[in-house]
């Protein structure tokens, strides 16, 4: 027995990535459409927030990410436009991460066009300016001056969208979408913490359990953590999308994780038990 | 479909198996996937530095609009750049003096009251609940009191200036059980961040399966497999 | 000379520091006006200093082609891949989409750095699957506290976890799976993450009057 357990445990590290490859296709060729999801009080507060506003209200989004977080934020963002759109809340948009810049053009863009909202009136797309805190100071001090063209070269001045934004101060929600640092701490630190407005955050799994301190206190209204959170919010919107899809994947995937590590435990507590007879 | 469509599925599909052949060693076609995802996002970075901050924040106001004030931070800016040379570097150091003396400012006041008054105060809470003359403790003061026991341990824990002896180890054992459970949750949290991404891969490498991009992924994952094979059968002969 | 290469820095970082932790606090229009000016300019500074950063990774790969170290090749990629991205860029004016859809430098955007980014991220799963079977042993208290935290977490956020929890216990037991997790993420992750942020805090305000008062000088390019 121990001398199984041992092999086991010397196991090829390459037998387990195949058990993670497949834990990964099966779900995904033969999906199991498994119930539907619970709703976590931290992401409840963004959706709640959004959905209180009412239509023209001012909605900041900072996509703060790259594409090494997509399939946790991408969703994310789509469900939040989404949400705004259905709302006809006009929707101001930028990242501070530079290689996110073309994924936050791409889901602001694609929402718009599924909800057919006219650029510079519905909504507008900064996009990217480096300094991280200087440009959140910056936009909190005169967002026109940090930002005296938006993306596609247009003068902020004349798009009727800031008609009446002239800086943080203005806007009526923020929701940061982060993958790290620049993200929610930094925006709460230097933009809200002396701006004063209401903000809201969704991020990775890696620092969602980080800003749990920024959530208790209110600092943030809520939280919307990884893909599970994004899964949640369409259940939400109930519109069902790709976060809902890898939902099975994590499944799969923490369940196979799971059997590993205490398999691993029973196994070790086999070759201990072996070596304090001897 | 659009021929750049198709070609863009074929690419992406490739580099994908590129960095995930890593998985199986190290070897050519992982080195060539992360130098090109290197070069890319640099090149990519160096293009939006030049065309959404340089032109549009710098060149412009500067150059167009005769906003001659801004030489200044211009100046500053090529002072750090003296950094290359090693004998002539130490202008650099008034532009780093600005950034971190501005940096400093800004972060103290914020901190103090943006994280350490804000999160005292989330700390000290009712442990209690009182409605009118009545007093009665429920779950959630409870949970009021664990947090409190929980920041103080681990503040202690942390406070190396005193020893760690009788009363304040018992209680930075409790910090590190505290700090154990948050690890722990850290983990879970981490390994759904990354099986997320590779959901996300896999997503689209499936997607690239199918008739419609002409089998990429499969084709692409036997070109790979055979290369290995050629690679371990040459190798073999030579050692031979 | 040694004026304006050691203290004058001192001096204006002290200066700087002063003013803006004082700025804060006076919210008069011309104090407002001053961050308005400066923060501006610091984002020029910034751009620049991006520069720096990307010159510093020339360099290496500059230096490990110029004496052929092992990989040259690889660092030649890195050139030709920053060059040709660039020239695309160009062409593209910066662009990623136009009114005809993706532009070239898009493409490169779409195919190649999306993909790689992520695939290079993604076999963490691989590597964290396989440490946790290697090396999450329940050998102490600690060890054993951090895995059950884990495995509860791991549980108890995932729909199969959820609904085995309700199938054992029933949808009407009060206990559900969901809010075991969110009581540990906000109740107990949350005091230990709270105690490191206060920890993370004083430190960062501490270096940050160091640096003012002169005493840190680290990055002026000194030993002390």
């Amino acid at each position: 027995m121990r001398k199984i357990a041992n092999i086991l445990l010397n196991l090829d590290r390459r037998i387990i990535f195949l058990l993670i490859a497949a834990a990964v296709l099966v779900p995904l060729l033969r999906p199991f459409n498994l119930p539907g999801i619970s709703i976590s009080q931290p992401v409840k507060g963004v959706y709640d927030k959004i959905e209180s506003l009412a239509p023209g209200d001012v909605l900041f989004i900072s996509m703060d990410f790259d594409p090494t977080a997509k399939p946790e934020l991408y969703p994310m963002g789509i469900s939040i436009l989404r949400h705004a759109f259905s709302k006809d809340l006009r929707v101001i948009c930028m990242t501070l991460w530079a290689p996110g810049v073309g994924m936050a053009e791409e889901v602001m863009s694609k929402v718009a066009r599924e909800y057919h909202k006219e650029y510079g009136k519905d909504y507008a797309f900064l996009g990217w300016m480096p300094g991280q805190l200087t440009v959140i100071i910056g936009l909190g001090q005169d967002l026109k001056k940090t930002f005296p063209k938006d993306f596609y070269g247009n003068k902020t001045d004349r798009l009727q969208i800031f008609e009446n934004i002239n800086s943080l101060r203005d806007i009526d929600y923020m929701v940061d979408l982060a993958a790290g640092d620049p993200g929610i701490e930094t925006w709460y630190l230097y933009g809200k913490e002396k701006y004063g407005f209401e903000l809201g955050g969704g991020c990775t799994a890696v620092i969602a359990p980080g800003l749990y301190p920024f959530l208790q206190t209110g600092q943030i209204n809520g939280l919307i953590g990884g893909m599970r959170g994004a899964a949640e919010y369409e259940t939400l919107l109930n519109r069902k999308d790709k976060a809902t899809v890898g939902m099975d994947v994590l499944s799969t995937t923490h369940f196979l994780i799971i059997g590993l590590v205490i398999l691993s435990n029973i196994f070790y507590l086999i070759t201990r038990k072996g070596k304090t007879v001897r | 479909m659009d021929l750049s469509i198709l070609l863009g599925a074929w690419v992406a599909a490739g580099l994908t198996l590129f960095i995930f052949s890593f998985l199986y060693k190290d070897n050519f076609f992982f080195k060539l996937g992360e130098h090109l995802y290197i070069g890319v996002s640099v090149g990519y970075s160096i293009t939006l530095l030049i065309f959404k901050f340089m032109r549009p924040k710098w060149f412009t106001p500067l150059f167009g609009e005769h906003q001659w004030i801004l030489l200044i931070p211009t100046l500053l800016g090529i002072l750090i750049l003296t950094r290359f040379i090693p004998r002539l570097s130490w202008p650099s150091r008034l532009t780093f003096a600005f950034i971190f003396g501005f940096g400093a400012g800004l972060t103290i006041p914020r901190s103090i009251s943006g994280y350490i008054l804000q999160q005292i105060q989330g700390t000290v809470i009712p442990m209690i609940t009182k409605e009118g003359t009545q007093i009665s403790y429920t779950f959630r003061d409870f949970s009021n009191l664990l947090v409190f026991i929980g920041v103080l341990t681990v503040l202690i824990y942390f406070f190396f200036s005193v020893e760690h002896k009788g009363a304040i180890n018992i209680l930075s054992r409790i910090g590190i059980l505290f700090l154990m459970i948050s690890f722990g949750a850290s983990f879970g949290y981490t390994a759904m961040a990354r099986m997320s991404l590779l959901f996300g891969r896999c997503y689209d490498l499936t997607l690239f399966s199918s008739k419609r991009y002409y089998y990429a992924t499969p084709i692409l994952l036997c070109l790979i497999i055979l290369c290995f094979l050629i690679h371990h059968v040459l190798s073999k002969k030579h050692s031979v | 000379m040694l004026f304006l290469k050691r203290y004058l820095p001192l001096v204006i970082c002290g200066f700087t520091g002063v003013v803006f932790g004082i700025q804060y606090y006076v919210p008069h229009k011309a104090s407002e006006d001053l961050l308005t000016f400066i923060n501006d300019w610091m984002i020029i500074i910034f751009g620049f200093s991006m520069i720096l950063a990307l010159a510093s990774l020339f360099h290496v790969h500059y230096q490990k082609i110029r004496r052929r170290q092992s990989g040259w090749g690889f660092s030649l990629i890195v050139f030709i891949a920053i060059i040709v991205t660039v020239i695309i860029g160009i062409i593209s004016q910066g662009e990623t989409v136009d009114e005809k859809g993706l532009t070239s430098f898009g493409w490169i955007y779409t195919n190649m750095l999306v993909p790689l980014s992520g695939t290079m991220f993604s076999i963490l799963a691989f590597f964290i699957a396989s440490a946790a079977f290697r090396a999450f042993r329940a050998r102490t208290l600690d060890a054993f506290l951090l895995l059950f935290a884990a495995i509860i977490i791991m549980f108890g956020r995932v729909p199969a976890g959820e609904y085995l929890w309700s199938k054992i216990w029933g949808a009407e037991f009060p206990l559900q799976m969901g809010d075991i997790t969110e009581w540990i993420m906000g109740v107990l992750n949350m005091a230990a993450r709270r105690g490191i942020l206060l920890g993370v805090a004083l430190g960062a305000i501490a270096t940050s009057l160091k640096i003012i008062f002169g005493i840190e000088r680290a990055y002026l390019g000194e030993k002390e």
